[in-house]
């Protein structure tokens, strides 16, 4: 097992309330190109408590990721709101953290100097982070790298070191726009164990984008399934599974069960596996 | 003994990469020495008038007596400066230019149809009109030099640093980086391997500058003494002074892709 610690002791300095980490009011998106407009998003409500896990899935092209690109602050919107802790958001802020389906590491850094290149754009000390940031690296497994180069790694292990980079400076909310969807499918599935146990331990807020049904059901509160553009919630499905989710899980009938739900909505055009 | 390639049908003959860059030394040394062998024999055969070809011992001879005189090292002197200067400043101001066009849109709007123009014209016209404007010394030559030299500097600056990748960028404005941060983190390492391969151009295109505006007009300098000799038919010392400028060249060119590897260390290279 895995040395947990640090992530598990933050999580007890979080904030504890009820009231939504996450809100978004009518949000939408135009986008205008040669004179040409493209509804990408139509007006998405959506509510997000404390801690919760959420996926979002849909057809390709219906405003995934914008909608997050929105929320993080990254592009602005046309029309609606977003909120964080209440609070209008208009630009990134250092308490949401985004990562991307590819792991964009620096290739002249080590592994542990990309950890800290945060650090040093937020202007901390870096070298009051670094304990931090090797614990962290263990925690994602990455404890004897801590020196090598990206080239040195294997995808999956580049991209384990863009979640700690990202874990190191305890966001409350995690964005993550198909992270792990160029790994392989047993690669990413360790990951997705990995991740969930990291952030439910940290009660960290995940929004989670992903082309996977049976991936979003799994590690899910809720998933929101939306329609093809222009984007829209056409609906939500409650998770009431137990936590800690073990594989397992997959082959119980109240699973398979959700996943079919999920599947009805998006009107079972759209492959999952 | 280690055989990495297994996959390729072609390396059913098991033969190390070790054994593989010998032979290809060998082959080169081959070459050389077939060359040299008739460089050698044929002036000495009559088959080409030594005026015009003088054998090869004969240009070993005059390199070594021409490189142990005083004269000789003061021309030598004169053009290496002229090399190095030209050198320096153009990549200089080609990396100013170069990140200055990639880094403000409207610079580049404003000015890129210049450069490219400017581009356009063979710079040794300018030669004779340095002389008027700078005189006959060496600072119509470094003038030359940074003028051929700085242009692939400032593409490959420019070129390098607008071909940071969209997520890089974005990464940066996720932590709210500023543009200073983004540059000397992200964009400046990312281009640097592209800008180098401009700084070797430009060291070659410095050599060039400096020789040219010497042969249009100059008392001193290799360019100088190459057209002394040949106007005085002394071929084997004009083959002389292009072995010593051929050194410079080689020279710099090596220095350069030292640093180049201790400097981009991370460069994904093929045979790696
Ligand atoms: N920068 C942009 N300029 C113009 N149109 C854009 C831009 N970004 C996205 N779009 C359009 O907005 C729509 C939604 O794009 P988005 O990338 O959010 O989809 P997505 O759901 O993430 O798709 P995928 O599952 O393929 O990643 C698409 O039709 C796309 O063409
Ligand atoms: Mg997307």
């Amino acid at each position: 097992m895995v040395n947990q610690g640090p992530i598990a002791e933050f999580a007890m300095s979080q904030p504890v309330s009820s009231a939504p980490v996450v809100q978004t009011q009518s949000l939408a998106k135009t986008f205008h190109v040669d004179g040409k407009s493209v509804v990408a998003l139509e007006s998405v409500d959506l509510t997000i408590n404390p801690g919760e896990f959420i996926s979002f899935v849909g057809p390709s092209g219906c405003g995934k990721s914008t909608l997050l690109n929105m929320i993080a602050g990254l592009l602005p919107k046309t029309s609606g709101q977003v909120l964080i802790h209440g609070q209008p958001v208009a630009e990134p802020s250092k308490r949401v953290g985004f990562m991307f389906q590819a792991p964009v590491l620096l290739p002249w850094r080590t592994v542990e100097n990309n950890v800290l290149m945060p650090a040093e754009v937020f202007g901390l000390k870096v070298n009051d982070i670094r304990d931090k940031a090797r614990a962290v690296l263990k925690t994602v497994g990455l404890g004897d790298f801590i020196n090598a180069y990206p080239r040195q790694l294997s995808g999956g292990m580049q991209q384990r070191v863009a979640l700690a980079r990202v874990l190191t400076y305890e966001p409350e909310v995690l964005l993550m726009d198909e992270p792990f969807g160029a790994l392989d499918e047993f690669t990413r599935e360790a990951m997705n164990l990995e991740l969930l146990r990291i952030t439910r331990a940290a009660n960290i807020t995940v929004l989670f984008v992903t082309h996977n049904i049976t991936e979003a059901v799994f590690m899910s509160d809720r998933v929101v399934v939306m329609t093809p553009r222009p984007g829209k919630v056409s609906g939500i499905i409650d998770v009431p599974l137990p936590r800690p989710r073990e594989i397992e899980l997959m082959h119980q009938p109240m699973f398979t069960d959700l996943t079919f739900q999920v599947r009805s909505i998006l009107g079972g055009t759209h492959g999952g596996h | 003994m280690a055989v990495t390639d297994t996959i390729d049908a072609a390396s059913v003959v098991p033969r190390t990469e070790a054994q593989i860059q010998r032979r290809y030394r060998l082959i080169s040394v081959a070459i050389t020495v077939v060359i040299l062998g008739l460089w050698e024999i044929v002036p000495a055969l009559g088959l080409v008038n030594p005026i015009i070809l003088p054998q090869f011992s004969k240009v070993v001879w005059a390199l070594g007596t021409l490189v142990i005189q005083d004269f000789f090292l003061q021309h030598f002197t004169v053009t290496l400066t002229e090399i190095l200067l030209g050198f320096v400043l153009g990549t200089a101001i080609g990396l100013a230019l170069g990140i200055a066009l990639a880094v403000w849109p409207a610079v580049k709007q404003v000015t890129y149809p210049f450069v490219v123009g400017f581009q356009a014209i063979p710079k040794i016209v300018f030669a004779p009109l340095f002389i008027a404007w700078f005189g006959f010394d060496q600072t119509s030559k470094v003038v030359m030099a940074i003028v051929i030299a700085f242009f692939p500097v400032l593409i490959n600056t420019m070129v390098g640093l607008e071909s940071v990748p969209q997520d890089a960028k974005k990464l940066m404005r996720s932590l709210r980086a500023t543009p200073l941060q983004t540059f000397w983190k992200v964009s400046l390492p990312h281009a640097l391997p592209i800008i180098f391969a401009g700084v070797k151009a430009a060291l070659t295109f410095a050599v060039i500058g400096a020789i040219v505006g010497e042969f249009v007009g100059a008392s001193e300098g290799l360019g100088y003494l190459l057209d002394l000799y040949n106007n005085q038919l002394q071929i084997d010392r004009v083959f002389a002074v292009i072995v010593v400028l051929a050194a410079i060249g080689a020279l710099g060119y090596f220095l350069l892709e030292w640093l180049d590897r201790k400097l981009i260390f991370w460069r994904e290279d093929e045979n790696r």
